[in-house]
């Protein structure tokens, strides 16, 4: 079964074998390649470059094309803030004086091309495997892009205004709808931060119809749905799970324990949530691993209406390493739950000899995975390894740690593997998560067997 | 009286900015003092919204609604005082910006104007503010206490970069320094060694009255004041 068929599968309700994983690598994808935020964000073949790498070494079974809320608030009008490391912001409000509906987006309109081409290239590439997601600004977020602060103050001094602004902000979502249809996408998500800012009763007042209307027509299209929130939006789940869509996205700011009890009575999916910025950014790799494992524990119901993904859009600078914990850990939960307990129990009472790194006969690559066998990232480098064998043959050795032995794991704490997978030339660290080209690797090895 | 008092509360926390602003006038024709209108009517207002807030039955509309009509009143009400009453109404002054790098300003201009309704004089000086302009407003303004806040991961280098600049500056020992936002976590600001660090904007507005009554710029425990914990 493909990670699509599985996501799919989840989708439609369906008891699954394993949890799928979503890695929402919005400008984080960027990171993966040395790009820029703004660089992904504007440059089609940049984008499509990351996310193929975003797709072969975190092994998603769904992945979105660009987490950008801010791409329908450009075409209509708001000065944006770029940057290199988060997605642009929104500077000024063009409705702020006077709402004007006058123009809706259109297909030929800012980034939307390019968006739609990446789509349609990675539909090409990956789509039979992956499920792709199309996401766009929810229109309570996007109204107040539009509106600003007085968006408030519409909802409650003047709310036919306020309705009017919903209404052409969900007209604008549902054009959005359709360029992602006709580039291929598969799972098509509103992203609503501000979601958790309202009211139940002003969920009901403004957000009922206008959710109901989109999940609705992404239905009607034949199509699955997502609903991204952000902060503490508990108080409305149930609000949201009766609009119908297909599923929910929450972050670390819900108890998934609660929030799936909620979702499950609905029989909506629910997806999130790992931490971006506590567990994800600033942890390690046990700390993410450990994370994940904690998380389906937590719920009761684990092997339906459950996806894996991180509460948002992942911080840009999130170590791949850790990124890369997570999709181990959500891939192989059993095995990650034997590794963590083999963290914690190995002490220093297991006697791991380290060779003589000052005096070897040759060139000694060592590679310190999660394992070649399940984690892709640890594939990639350890193949590097094998490539290095077959080309230098008797002139070098290899070897493989992989983190499921608990010797393994004893040798990776005496040696101070900083990251998992890490490739050891020499006994020092060469190649820490990124994968090196051969020449790079080659030349290394070539340098040392001069001397 | 008591009834005029309560009820400018009331209108206050609905956010009815022109009914507010009516009562207040009736009251200050009737002879009650600026500051009584202050403390035990349009205050007391503000103090419902935070409750409803915590409690989770007021939420951003509620929020910005109320605080448009507090700052209504408060034009009335500054407009009535004579120096005396004015210097009696503040409680302290505050610099507060968004960290360089960040342009977010919808919870920081919350913040700033509930820090405005409890009587702090506030100077806000906008978003993507460099480090260094907090330090110079703070002195200009002289400041009691400087706020920085962020949504973005990547711009919490710059609040450690500020309490630094503010340490080699030499006012580690004369301004507060307390910080907040959706990745600034309790942790994250322990390890910083801010004086403060709050989850909401009313919840800023405790931590900023705690800092001046219960602690010593730099000195002691951090002050966290989390409504949700």
């Amino acid at each position: 079964m493909t990670g699509k068929e599985l996501l799919v599968k989840t989708l439609n309700h369906e008891e699954v074998e394993r949890i799928p994983w979503v890695p929402f690598a919005g400008v984080h994808a960027g990171k993966m390649k040395g790009y820029t935020a703004t660089e992904v964000l504007n440059d089609a073949d940049k984008l499509y470059e990351c996310l193929m790498e975003v797709n072969r070494l975190y092994m998603p079974d769904g992945q979105p094309i660009v987490f950008d809320l801010q791409l329908e608030a450009e075409i209509l009008g708001c000065g944006l803030m770029w940057a290199d490391d988060n997605p642009p912001s929104v500077t000024t409000h063009p409705m702020e004086e006077e709402c004007n509906f006058s123009r809706i987006i259109e297909k030929t309109d800012g980034r939307i091309p390019m968006v739609m081409e990446v789509s349609k290239r990675m539909k090409e590439s990956v789509g039979e495997s992956t499920a792709l997601y199309g996401l766009f600004c929810g229109p309570l977020t996007l109204a107040s892009h539009l509106r600003g602060t007085k968006l408030f103050m519409d909802m409650k001094k003047r709310p036919e205004e306020a309705e009017a602004l919903f209404d052409f902000a969900v007209e604008n979502g549902l054009r959005m709808v359709d360029y992602y249809i006709e580039a291929g996408i598969d799972i098509i998500a509103p992203v609503d931060p501000l979601i958790s800012q309202i009211s139940p009763k002003n969920f009901e007042q403004y957000m009922t119809k206008a959710y109901k209307r989109i999940f609705d027509y992404i239905r009607g299209k034949g199509k699955y749905s997502a609903f991204f929130v952000c902060g503490n939006a508990l108080k409305n789940i149930p609000l949201m799970c009766e609009t119908n869509p297909d599923a929910i996205s929450v972050d670390e700011n819900l108890s998934m324990a609660e929030v799936k009890d909620i979702t499950d009575k609905y029989n909506v999916v629910i997806g999130g949530n790992i931490p971006l910025t506590t567990t994800m950014l600033f942890g390690n790799q046990m700390d993410n691993m450990k994370c994940v494992v904690d998380l389906i524990d937590s719920v009761s119901i684990k092997n339906k209406n459950f996806i894996i993904a991180p509460g948002c859009d992942m911080p840009y600078d999130i170590p791949i390493e850790n990124a890369i914990a997570v999709a181990e850990a959500a891939r192989n939960v059993a095995v990650t739950r034997e590794r963590l307990k083999d963290y914690e129990a190995v002490s220093d009472d297991i006697e791991i000899i380290l060779p003589d790194y000052d005096h070897l006969d040759k060139p000694l690559i060592e590679a310190f995975t999660l394992d070649s066998s399940s984690c892709a990232a640890c594939q990639y480098m350890w193949e590097m390894a094998h490539d290095a064998k077959n080309k230098y043959g008797d002139g070098i050795d290899i070897i493989e740690y992989k983190y499921n032995k608990r010797e393994n794991i004893a040798r990776c704490k005496k040696i101070g593997v900083p990251a998992l997978p890490t490739l050891y030339i020499n006994g020092k660290p060469a190649f820490i998560s990124i994968i090196p080209g051969h020449e790079e690797l080659y030349s290394i090895i070539d340098g040392l067997i001069k001397k | 009286m008591e009834e005029l008092l309560k009820k400018i509360s009331e209108v206050v926390a609905e956010g009815e900015a022109e009914e507010a602003v009516a009562l207040v006038k009736e009251a200050l024709g009737k002879g009650v003092g600026p500051l009584t209108i202050l403390n035990e009517g349009a205050s007391k207002g503000m103090d419902i919204v935070s409750e409803q807030y915590n409690l989770g039955e007021a939420y951003l509309p509620e929020l910005v609604l109320a605080g448009d009509a507090m700052t209504a009143v408060l034009d009335v009400l500054f407009a009535s005082m004579d120096k005396e009453e004015l210097a009696a109404s503040r409680v302290g002054t505050v610099v507060i910006g968004q960290a360089k790098g960040d342009v977010h300003d919808i919870g920081k201009n919350i913040v700033s104007a509930l820090l405005a309704v409890n009587g702090f004089e506030v100077h806000d000086i906008g978003t993507d503010v460099p480090v260094k302009k907090f330090i110079e407003t703070a002195k200009e303004v002289k400041a009691d206490i400087v706020l920085v806040s962020t949504l973005l991961t990547t711009s919490l280098p710059y609040l450690s970069d500020t309490l630094q600049y503010i340490s080699d500056s030499g006012f580690r020992d004369k301004w507060y320094y307390g910080v907040g936002g959706g990745p600034v976590t309790p942790e994250f600001s322990k390890k910083l060694g801010v004086d403060g660090w709050s989850r909401t904007a009313f919840d800023c507005v405790e931590m900023c009255k705690k800092l001046l009554t219960d602690k010593k710029p730099g000195q002691g425990e951090i002050i966290m004041v989390d409504s949700e914990a």
